[in-house]
Parts: structure tokens; sequence; C-alpha cells
């Protein structure tokens, strides 16, 4: 493996984290955490101008046709700068789908807008909150006359409140076993009648909706893919979404262990920085474990899927262990700082929150470690 | 679990646990959850005045002072009861300064306080940390200016947890600026209403409070000097010995709702305690609590025999407050996405608990002595290591 960046990926890297050091400062991230939208639409618009929203989509959709990997360095820069917004449910869990299921006519109409910036997106799956999983879908889609009617309560749908376009994950079949067959995903119009949106109070403030159907009617062609088929579909997406996620992670835990070595070397107690107590020199050696670990996987499955080479298992390995390892780091950032991280004002307790929501989003590490074992042949 | 008590005391722990349950309100257990379990608000001085009445708050001492002459282990038993309720349970003067003043004070002081620390009339504050000492309390700067008479005290404190709904300041200031270091502090008592304090909240991770409080020239009369002059450091490290008996009460409930909310639960079509995973994460949080309840009667047993707990308190304090961070994560986890939900959040489960004491439980091991420090007394006092 060649673990290095070629010289494109590092100047996208770069450029990524001039730009979010510029834009996103500290004071915008704690605004975004209270602001009702829950991102900057200014910053949005930055970020279209440079065209990351279409990282991944084909240049005859707009977009800059790179692979996976390179999406990847830029959420990793996004994680690193406490970005928070819409662009992983428009870009990952939007697009992304999309890209996988999507029609020709389907993915003219909504990947270009995305590319420009113009459609956000998001995706409607888990009922429970118990992780992905296909047992747990109840919400149904109604064959009518002229389309469907959707029926039924999503929870946990990041950025619901603003998305243009909610893929929406309902039975049209009967579930058959294990309740993966019959699924279908639609596109619905966020401004539909019938759909409710509540934004829930979370740990990390990170715009999750209840989402309510209630006879939405939506038209035949909003069939995404084909119909029944759509875990099978999701499948794929969801895995590269949890790398997706790992790589946001990788990026804030690798700033948290900037902020608290660089807290170590110039706090000063008994005389001498607390770096230099092995206590705390211990502590940052195992946070720097956990990041490296992290970062290796990460980069790993990243450039798998980038490569287009089977990427199941990485995947799943990475976000059982990214998960675990960016929650410890955080704590342990915590640790080291002492009392002064745990007050509002200083950035660690934003990482450490966001740890846990990101820990929690797509499936955690038990969620992900059962996979690991399934692939295994257990 | 038997807590081990004569008669009269096993009598009295009944009689207290007959009052909690009848006369803890809605209301109280609202602020109290609020202010993070710390006296001062006006449901908790209504309450624990009620309840200190009868001697409960501070049983372990003298009747004269306002005790019961009890055992320390009827204390310890009656603390962990409070927090089972969780009716407040941090108390700055009855539980830290006051068994300094009871020490080290003087006549006049334990006549003015003692009697109304252990009615719960009055709270303390205490007012150690500065911006650059913390750990390292040695490095304390706030100065008091020695006026024959009285004090004139300037400078700045930081995390002064009680400092806005106390009604005094155990202060640690620099009293002499020459010789070493731990031997020009000393404690003064404050009225915090007095002129020249200023009192400014800093808010935290979970939403409670703590304060910076800023001294400008304020006048201290010499008769609220604790001990002697330049020996507070001495008085500082006893009473944050006492600071370090972390009842467990309130984890212990939190886990057992837990536990009772999670056998109501179904998933894949069974109830969540059946699941063999969440078994065994519950099996050895139960395990943990067992330590926790001999790790903490034991130091009660110790101060009962005439012996000084040293590197068992730290024990005590760290397995406490790593558990309780291993209790709210094993919780979240179990709770799935559902976990993270806010009190008062549509599906907030066991009303938001779970989350916020994930992001309480942070502080635990940090504030009252980190859990750095208490491994290097345990290391260096419990077993003799050298010091590097
Ligand atoms: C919510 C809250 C409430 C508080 N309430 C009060 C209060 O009411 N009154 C009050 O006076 N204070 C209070 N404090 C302050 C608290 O006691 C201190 O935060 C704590 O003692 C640690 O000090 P520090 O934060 O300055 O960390 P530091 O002392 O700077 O420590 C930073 C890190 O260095 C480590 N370290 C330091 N020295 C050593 C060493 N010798 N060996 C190994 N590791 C070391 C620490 O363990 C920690 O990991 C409160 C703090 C908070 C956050």
């Amino acid at each position: 493996m060649n673990y290095s960046l070629n010289d494109e990926q590092k100047i996208l890297k770069d450029t990524a984290r001039s730009f979010f050091t510029e834009e996103l400062k500290s004071s915008l991230v704690r605004e975004v955490e209270e602001d009702e939208q829950g991102y900057s639409r200014k910053l949005w618009e930055s970020i279209a101008e440079f065209g990351w929203m279409g990282t991944i989509i084909p240049e005859e959709f707009g977009g800059f046709e790179a692979t996976f990997f390179e999406l990847s360095l830029i959420l990793e820069e996004m994680g690193y700068a406490g970005y928070a917004g819409p662009f992983f449910s428009t870009v990952v869990l939007g697009a992304l789908t999309i890209l996988t299921a999507g029609t020709p006519e389907q993915k003219r109409s909504v990947l270009e807008e995305v590319s420009l910036g113009k459609r956000l997106m998001t995706l409607a799956l888990e009922e429970t909150g118990d992780g992905p999983s296909a047992c747990e879908i109840a919400t149904t889609a109604k064959k009518v006359a002229d389309g469907f009617l959707l029926n039924g309560c999503k929870r946990f749908v990041p950025f619901a409140h603003v998305a243009d376009t909610i893929i929406c994950a309902a039975r049209t079949g009967d579930g058959g076993k294990n309740g993966e067959e019959g699924i279908s995903l639609f596109l619905v119009d966020r401004r539909s009648q019938g759909v409710s949106i509540e934004v829930l109070n979370t740990i990390a403030r990170d715009k999750q909706c209840d989402v309510v159907f209630n006879n939405v009617l939506v038209s035949g062609d909003s069939l995404l893919g084909e119909a029944g088929e759509g875990w099978q579909l999701l499948q794929g997406v969801l895995r590269v979404a949890s790398v997706a996620k790992c790589a946001e992670m990788v990026g804030g835990a690798r700033k948290v262990l900037e902020m608290v070595v660089e807290y170590a070397k110039t706090r000063k107690q008994f005389g001498q920085p607390i770096g230099s107590f092995q206590a705390i020199q211990h502590h940052c050696a195992n946070m720097l474990t956990c990041l490296d670990s992290s970062a290796l996987l990460t980069f790993y499955a990243s450039k798998r899927i980038g490569q287009g080479l089977s990427y199941e298992k990485e995947a799943a390995m990475c976000k059982a262990w990214v998960s675990d390892s960016y929650r410890k780091l955080t704590a342990l950032g915590h640790q080291v700082m002492g009392g002064v991280g745990f007050i509002d004002e200083s950035d660690l307790q934003i990482y450490f929150r966001r740890a846990k929501a990101a820990e929690q989003a797509l499936g955690d590490a038990t969620y992900h470690r059962e996979i690991v074992a399934q692939l295994m042949g257990l | 679990m038997e807590i081990e008590l004569n008669s009269r005391e096993s009598a009295i722990l009944e009689e207290v646990r007959r009052f909690l349950k009848s006369e803890v309100t809605p209301e109280l257990l609202a602020e109290s959850h609020h202010l993070e379990y710390i006296y001062g608000g006006e449901e908790g001085r209504k309450f624990v005045r009620k309840f200190a009445a009868n001697g409960w708050l501070t049983p372990c001492w003298p009747e004269e002072y306002g005790g019961l002459n009890s055992s320390e282990m009827l204390m310890y038993a009656i603390r962990n009861e409070m927090a089972y309720a969780r009716v407040p349970i941090h108390f700055a003067g009855a539980h830290m300064a006051g068994p300094s003043i009871l020490r080290y004070g003087n006549d006049d002081l334990k006549k003015n306080y003692l009697l109304r620390l252990a009615s719960g009339e009055i709270e303390f504050a205490l007012g150690y940390s500065e911006p650059a000492a913390g750990s390292d309390l040695m490095g304390l700067e706030m100065r008091a200016a020695d006026k024959g008479d009285h004090l004139i005290v300037n400078g700045q404190k930081t995390f002064n947890t009680h400092a806005h709904v106390a009604d005094y300041h155990w202060l640690a200031v620099r009293t002499n600026l020459e010789g070493p270091k731990h031997k020009g502090i000393s404690i003064l008592i404050v009225d915090l209403k007095s002129p020249g304090i200023t009192i400014r909240p800093m808010i935290t991770m979970a939403g409670t409070r703590t304060n910076e409080v800023f001294y400008d020239d304020v006048v201290v009369p010499r008769a609220n000097l604790v001990g002697e002059i330049n020996s507070g450091f001495k008085y500082i490290m006893a009473a944050l010995d006492f600071e370090r008996m972390f009842p467990f009460g309130h984890y212990k409930k939190f886990y057992e709702d837990l536990v009772a909310y999670l056998k109501t639960v179904t998933r894949n079509g069974m109830p969540l305690t059946k699941d063999p995973l969440v078994r065994q994460k519950l099996a050895q949080l139960e395990i943990e609590l067992e330590i926790i309840h001999h790790l903490y009667f034991q130091l009660a047993h110790m101060l009962d025999n005439g012996k000084i707990p040293n590197y068992q308190a730290s024990m005590e304090k760290n397995f406490l407050t790593d558990f309780e961070q291993r209790l709210a994560n094993t919780a979240l986890e179990i709770l799935g996405a559902r976990g993270q939900l806010r009190e008062g959040a549509n599906g907030a489960i066991l009303d938001g608990l779970p989350e916020w004491l994930y992001r309480w439980t942070v502080i635990e091991t940090i504030y009252g002595g980190t859990a750095e420090i208490q491994r290097n007394i345990m290391a260096q006092r419990g077993l003799g290591l050298p010091r590097a």
C-alpha cells in the first residue's frame, strides 16, 4: 500500500485546510450549533464555488468525477474544522444514493443541482434508532393510480428540515426474508403535503430530525431504482457512508490531539509544563494511537472504495474501530485539559459531543463488528 | 447490601429513608438536577433545613455543634441515601469546610458557623482554584494583605462552583510571599456579599454553572481567619480529604432505572435484557457497583477505627468516577441513537438523563483532584514508590 497522497490530492487537502481555517472560525462553529438551520448559507455557497459538492459526481452532471478517496480528504478537513451542515447528507447520503440507483433522467435532474450547491438532500432510513436495519422499516408506500402514497415515521434523519429532497425508504412489498425484500426508495420533495418535520434536540445539536409521512403522494417516476430492491441498493451506499463518517471523525480527532498537545506544552503546574508528567504523556500517546490507527483504516477503506475494489469488510472494520477510538480520544483530551476543557468556551467539548453523535451515526461499533463477524463467515 | 450499624443508628437510617421517600418533591428534584446536586437553591434550602433539623446532615459531629455523635458509617450511609434520592449532595460547608473548622477553628469560629452549617442554614463555596493554580494549589496567587485587625484581599478565583448560591467563601489566599510556597497560604471565611466581590458565571459542557470570582480590595475581619495564619495549606489538604468521599447512590439509582427501562424494550423480537451482549454489560456494571459499595464504606470503617484513609480515598474517588463514565457510555451504547436525545426532546429516554450524564461525568475524573493526581497519591503514599 502506498500511504502517501499524490500531488493533486495534496493540493486538494491543503486547499480545504486553508479554506476552512480561514472561513470557519470557532465563533462560526458555535453560531451554527445555535442556528435553527444548522448551517451557514454563506459558507455553503463558498463550498459550492469550489465545486466540492460535485466531487464524486460525473462531469456530465456538472461534477468533478473524482473518486471517493478525494471526497474523503475533504470530509476529513471538514471534521478537522468542526464543519456542521448538510454537506454529508446531501453529497454522501443523497447524491451517492442517486448515483447508485437513479435512472439517467433522475441523475440529470438531481445531480447537476447538487453539484452547483443548489439542492440539499438527505436520506430517511432509520425508524427506531438502532442502526440501519431492513427489518425495522415499517413505512409503507402504497401503489395508487397516480403514484405512491407514503405513510410512516422516520427518526434521526439528518438535516431533513432544510433538505429539498428526501430519499425515503418504504415498503412496497411484504418484506420477505429478514424484511430485506420489498423495500423501495423514493425521491420526496420536502415541501410535499403530508410531510412534517421536527428537529430533535441531541447531544451534538446536529439537526437530526423526526420526519412523519402522512399520506404523502409521490409520482411514479419518483421511484428510485427497481421497486422492492431498495435495501440491496442501499447496502453499498451505507458502507461507503460509514467510511465517509470515519473521514470526518479522523479530521476531528486530529484537531483534538493538536489542541490538547499544544495545551500540554504550555500549561504549567508544579512549575513545569503538564506535558512533562508521564501520566499526561501516556494519555497523549494513547490519543496518538487512537488517531493513527483510525486514520490508517480510513485511508485504506477510502482508497479501496475509490479504486473500485471490494470494501465491505474494510468499511465495517473501519467504522467499528473509529467509532470507539474517536470517543476515547476526545475523553482522554478532556482528561489532559482539566477543567478548562469542560467549559463551554473550550472547543474541545464541541468535538467531544460530536464524537458521540458520529459514533452512533450509521451504526455504532457493536453494529459494525457484527457485520465483520458475518463477513468472517461466523 | 448490609451496612453495619448499631440498633440506634439503624433506626436513624430507616427514618432518613422514610423521610426522603415522603418529603422529596418533583420541584426539589428538578432544581437539584439543574444545580447538579449542589446545595444552595431555594427548594434545596427548604428541604435541607427540615432534613438537617434532625442532625442528619452532620450526624458524626458532636451534639453541641448540631450532630448526633454518630459513627462515620452512619454519616456515609446517610449521604449515600441522599445521593440515591437525588437531593443536593454536595455541601461545601457541612461536608468540606465544616469538618476543617471543627478540627482547626477557634471557639468563636466554631460557635459562629458550625451550628448554622449543621442546620443547613448557610452554605459555603470552595475558593481554591485560580487560573494558574489547578492541581497545584501551591501556585495560588490571590493576595491578602495583613492589616492587623483585618485583611485586604485582591485577585481572581476560577471554577468556584457554589459561589452564586452560597453565603460564604472558604477562601485560600497567599498571605506570605517569602519562604516556601506552602508556608504562605491562609484560609479565610468571607461573606460573599462583601463589597468588592464580583461573581461571573462559567457555563459548562453539561449546561451547569461554575463561577469566576474577582476580589477588588475586599475587607475581611481578622476574626474570619481559620486556624493559624500561613498554615492554610495543611487545612486545604485536610478539607480535600473530606471532599474525596464520593457517594455513589446517584449512579446506583440511575443504573437501576436503566435496567428497569431496558426490561421494557424489545429489539429484534426479544427483550433487550435477554440480549447476551446487553446482559454482559449490565452484569459488569452490577459487579462494579458492588466494588464501589465496599470501597466507599471501607472508608467509613477505617475512620471509625481511628485510621486515616489515604490511598483508599483516592482509589474510591477514581474507581467511582471512572465507573460513572463507563456507566453513562454503556447506557448510550445500549440505547443506540435514542440515547443522544436531550431532556425534553421527543422520545428522550429517562428524560434525557443518559445523555446528560454522558456530558456531565467527564468532569468527575478532573475536579476534586484529577485522576492522575489520585494515582500519584496511590503510587506514592499507598505503595511507597518514589516521586519523579
Ligand atoms: C465544573 C467544575 C467545578 C469545580 N468546582 C470547584 C470549586 O468549587 N472550587 C474550586 O476551588 N475548584 C473547583 N474546580 C476546579 C478543579 O478542582 C480543577 O479543575 C482541578 O483541580 C484540576 O485543575 P486544572 O483544571 O487547573 O487542571 P491542571 O491542574 O492544569 O491539570 C491538567 C492535567 O495535568 C495533569 N497534572 C497536573 N499535575 C500533575 C502531576 N503532578 N502529575 C500528573 N499529572 C498532572 C492533571 O491530572 C490533568 O490531567 C472545579 C472545576 C470544574 C471544571
